[in-house]
């Protein structure tokens, strides 16, 4: 499904940009590569190599974490930024970084490190067996709110790993679409979907095939009409041509956008 | 040394001769009651005392072929059923009882009855048929179209090639053979006061609700959660397993289900560990902690546990009577064991709606990170997951080579994921599997081998384990988790493990 084509070759689908033949700006490490998992004695934390640098991605914490661990078995798609912060378990600490597993197996990307005692992770608000209580990222219920109308259109925002379609971590955001659109009684719904570009540091363009566009915004109203809203009327759609990548943040180019219309 | 042996090593009790009820028997259902098995005895509550069975439509045989549900949810066998049960009906009835019923008794109903060969899935293994139709429908009635197109590899029963009952008949249906559950501690399988979302959180699908309140269910019962709740499940219970010909009446259902939510059943006394409903023992053991124990909530934590055990048997004294010193040493394997379920990590991989939910592939974590419920070690909600019970590679099967005459005895099934989809994270798109479980309800290539977790109480009364029967003990269950995450545990924590399990 992935197309891998030259920053030159982008002004011949981005929507009516200009072409972008320059390389990220320079705090940004954008590549594909192998995850490395090294042990700790608490968490793993996760890397990946990338011209003969290690780079830090994140610890394994819980459900609740932003950052969701790479896997083992498939390359990384890695878009990050170079923080200053000190290493992390030997690597460079990238803050932000998105990550996204690579669909088609490499069973070259196998490495376990063992723990060492010179990697310590400085942050492991959730221990590697049962917590202690609490999620690592425990967020409190938002109270009660009260909806009068006239009521708002409301828009919901949905990013996708690479080439992916729903995943687990989109519930919590369907639920929300579920209560609004019951709370308020809507009448429709509207969804749009997004291929997503990212320029990577080597000057490449990995892009997603258009189709998934309209895959991501069908996918989405058929989910929340068999989850309760099968009364409303629904509109799915893909948006107009794919966002020119410019190296910076450009997982947000893989999303869908749900719209409840009162 | 190793300290502690294994309970069964020491004893190898067999379980007492005829515990069976028999449909019918009208006898009353105690409001406490006792059942040996080979770790001691197991002890079930019915909370509505002692209790009139007949006329009960759990107990009396409501169908056609004169079973009763407790045909097969017997509570000598914490109401599931042993194979230990199982052979000694075989025996005393001569392959005649109800339970061998043509339908899903037999490896496949066009076989001939009273064959043990026939028969052979159920002796050996405690398997039942569950038959399903291809492709699923959805709760409208409507065919799924679903992901992946199955072929059959092996066909050891000959059920799922035959021109009636099989994949290519006028009505295809697919035949996988799965063990009987616990028919008791039902408040817990059903609780739907934590983690019960409208979107599954493994995969954002809709969860399923109540036909008749709408309500979300948690998505626990049955290995492919294809029964949303204990009525549903009751009904199409008897018009298969009890081949009624029509749904029990209101009447029945409601006898059927108050029965099942007052009953508790769990390990009370072990031949090891004494009594486990001491005064000031552990507060997870015994049928009255299931009785008392909070539903719903989520036990893989140090503040609720998912089987809290107090501090009682951390570090006991001797006081050099031997029997008393050997209990002692006894009950802090167990607790010891309750560690290694709770604390000991290990790299959790490759492991579907575990691995591919945020946390990672591989995580190092615990058995509890599965089984994280309080009291039950269940799931907390949508409990389906592949640990690899039925699919290759980590299934068991008869290996083959020519110096065995050991033939295969499971199923097993290639599915093939179409390219419309993401390719299965883990196995791609060919799946080998015994028994795909939750994707033969949803067509889903990733539900592949996804297995709804049970509870684990009363596990020493209802050998064999895991959906397929493939563990005959509780050691062949360590020892399935030993090598398919390649744990290492040493010989102690084995031993420790099996006596933790087999005081629940
Ligand atoms: C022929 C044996 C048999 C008979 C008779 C039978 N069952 Fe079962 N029961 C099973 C099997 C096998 C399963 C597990 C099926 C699966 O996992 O798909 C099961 C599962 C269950 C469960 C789910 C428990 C859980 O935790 O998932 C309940 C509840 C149950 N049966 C109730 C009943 C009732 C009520 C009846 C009578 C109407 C009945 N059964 C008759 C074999 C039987
Ligand atoms: C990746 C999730 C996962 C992990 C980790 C895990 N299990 Fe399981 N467990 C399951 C699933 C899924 C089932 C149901 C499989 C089946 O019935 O075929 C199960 C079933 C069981 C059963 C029920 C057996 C029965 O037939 O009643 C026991 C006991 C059990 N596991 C013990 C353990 C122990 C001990 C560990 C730690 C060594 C462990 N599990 C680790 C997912 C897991």
């Amino acid at each position: 499904m992935m197309k891998r084509i030259s920053a030159i070759a982008i002004a011949t689908f981005a929507a009516g940009g200009i072409a972008n033949a320059e390389p990220p700006p320079e705090s940004q490490r954008n590549f594909v590569s192998c995850p490395i998992v090294r042990d700790t004695a608490t968490v793993p934390c996760w890397l990946s190599e990338y011209e003969g640098e290690l780079y830090y991605l994140g610890i394994q914490t819980d459900v609740s974490a932003d950052f969701d661990p790479p896997f083992l078995g498939h390359r990384v798609l890695v878009e990050g930024t170079v923080s200053d912060r000190p290493r992390i378990c030997g690597g460079i600490v990238l803050d932000p970084v998105v990550i996204a597993p690579i669909l088609d197996f490499d069973a070259s990307c196998n490495t376990i490190l063992p723990a060492e005692d010179r990697y310590t992770v400085p942050f492991a608000p959730r221990p590697p067996g049962p917590s202690g209580g609490r999620l690592a990222f425990q967020r409190d219920p938002a109270p009660e709110e009260v909806l009068v109308p006239p009521y708002e259109p409301r828009e919901y925002l949905l990013h996708y790993d690479f080439d992916m379609l729903i995943m687990g971590r989109h519930a919590p955001i369907l639920g929300d679409v579920l209560d609004y659109a019951t709370k308020i009684g809507a009448s429709r719904i509207e969804v749009v979907g997004s291929s997503g570009a990212t320029l990577l540091s080597d000057g490449s363009v990995m892009a997603e095939d258009t189709s998934i566009a309209l895959e991501r915004a069908n996918e989405i109203a058929e989910i929340l009409k068999s989850g309760g809203l099968g009364e409303l009327a629904f509109a799915a759609a893909a948006a107009t041509g794919q966002e020119e990548p410019d190296g910076v943040e450009d997982w947000r180019s893989r999303r869908a956008v749900i719209r409840v219309m009162p | 040394m190793l300290l502690g042996c294994t309970a069964s090593s020491v004893l190898g009790q067999t379980q007492a001769e005829d515990q069976w009820w028999a449909p019918g028997s009208g006898l009353p259902m105690p409001a406490a009651a006792r059942y040996p098995n080979p770790y001691g005895e197991l002890g079930i509550l019915n909370t509505a005392g002692d209790y009139p069975t007949e006329g009960h439509a759990f107990f009396e045989p409501i169908g056609s072929n004169g079973r009763a549900c407790v045909t097969c949810h017997q509570p000598a066998s914490a109401m599931g059923l042993s194979t230990a049960l199982i052979q000694q009906r075989w025996r005393a009835s001569n392959g005649n009882d109800p339970l061998f019923a043509a339908i899903d008794g037999r490896n496949c109903p066009h076989l001939p009855a009273n064959d043990p060969e026939a028969h052979s899935l159920l002796l050996e293994r405690g398997l039942i048929r569950i038959f399903l139709p291809w492709p699923p429908r959805d709760p409208g009635g409507n065919a799924i179209e679903p992901e992946f197109t199955i072929e059959v590899v092996r066909d050891p029963t000959g059920c799922n090639t035959h021109p009636e009952y099989g994949l290519e008949s006028t009505e295809p249906t697919i035949s996988v053979y799965r063990r009987p559950r616990m028919a008791a501690n039902l408040k817990y399988v059903t609780a739907a006061d934590f983690g019960v979302t409208p979107f599954s959180i493994k995969d954002s699908r809709p969860a399923s609700r109540d036909p008749e309140t709408g309500r979300l269910v948690n998505m626990n019962m049955l290995a492919d959660a294809r029964e949303p709740t204990l009525r549903t499940q009751a009904i199409s219970a008897a018009l298969t397993h009890l081949e009624t010909g029509g749904a029990p009446s209101d009447a029945q259902l409601a006898e059927i289900i108050d029965f099942e939510m007052q009953i508790y059943a769990a390990q009370a006394q072990h031949v090891g560990a004494g009594n486990l409903e001491e005064p000031g023992g552990p507060p997870a053991l015994g049928p009255h902690a299931m009785l008392e124990g909070e539903t719903g909530v989520l036990g893989n934590n140090t503040t609720r546990y998912v089987f809290p055990m107090g501090d009682a048997w951390t570090s006991l004294e001797r006081s050099g009577d031997a029997e008393a010193d050997a209990q002692n040493e006894f009950r802090e394997s167990v607790q010891r064991g309750h560690d290694v379920f709770f604390f000991r990590t290990f790299w959790i991989s490759d492991s579907m709606h575990i691995n591919n939910i945020g946390l990672g592939n591989p995580i190092k974590r615990t058995c509890s990170t599965c089984h994280g419920m309080h009291m039950t070690g269940m799931d907390t909600a949508n409990g389906f997951v592949d640990v690899g019970s039925t699919n290759l590679p980590w299934a068991t099967e008869n290996e083959q080579n020519p110096w065995t005459e050991k033939k295969p005895e499971m199923p097993l099934f290639r599915l093939s994921c179409d390219n419309a989809h993401a390719p299965h994270p883990f196995f791609g798109r060919v799946i080998y599997s015994q028994d795909p479980g939750r994707a033969l309800i949803t067509g889903r290539c990733n539900d592949i081998g996804s297995i709804v977790m049970q509870q684990f109480r009363g596990i020493a009364s209802r050998a064999p384990y895991l959906t397929n029967g493939s563990a005959k003990n509780l050691r062949e269950l360590i020892d399935f988790y030993d090598r398919r995450y390649n744990i290492r545990y040493s010989e102690q924590e084995k031993i420790d493990l099996e006596n933790f399990l087999s005081t629940l």
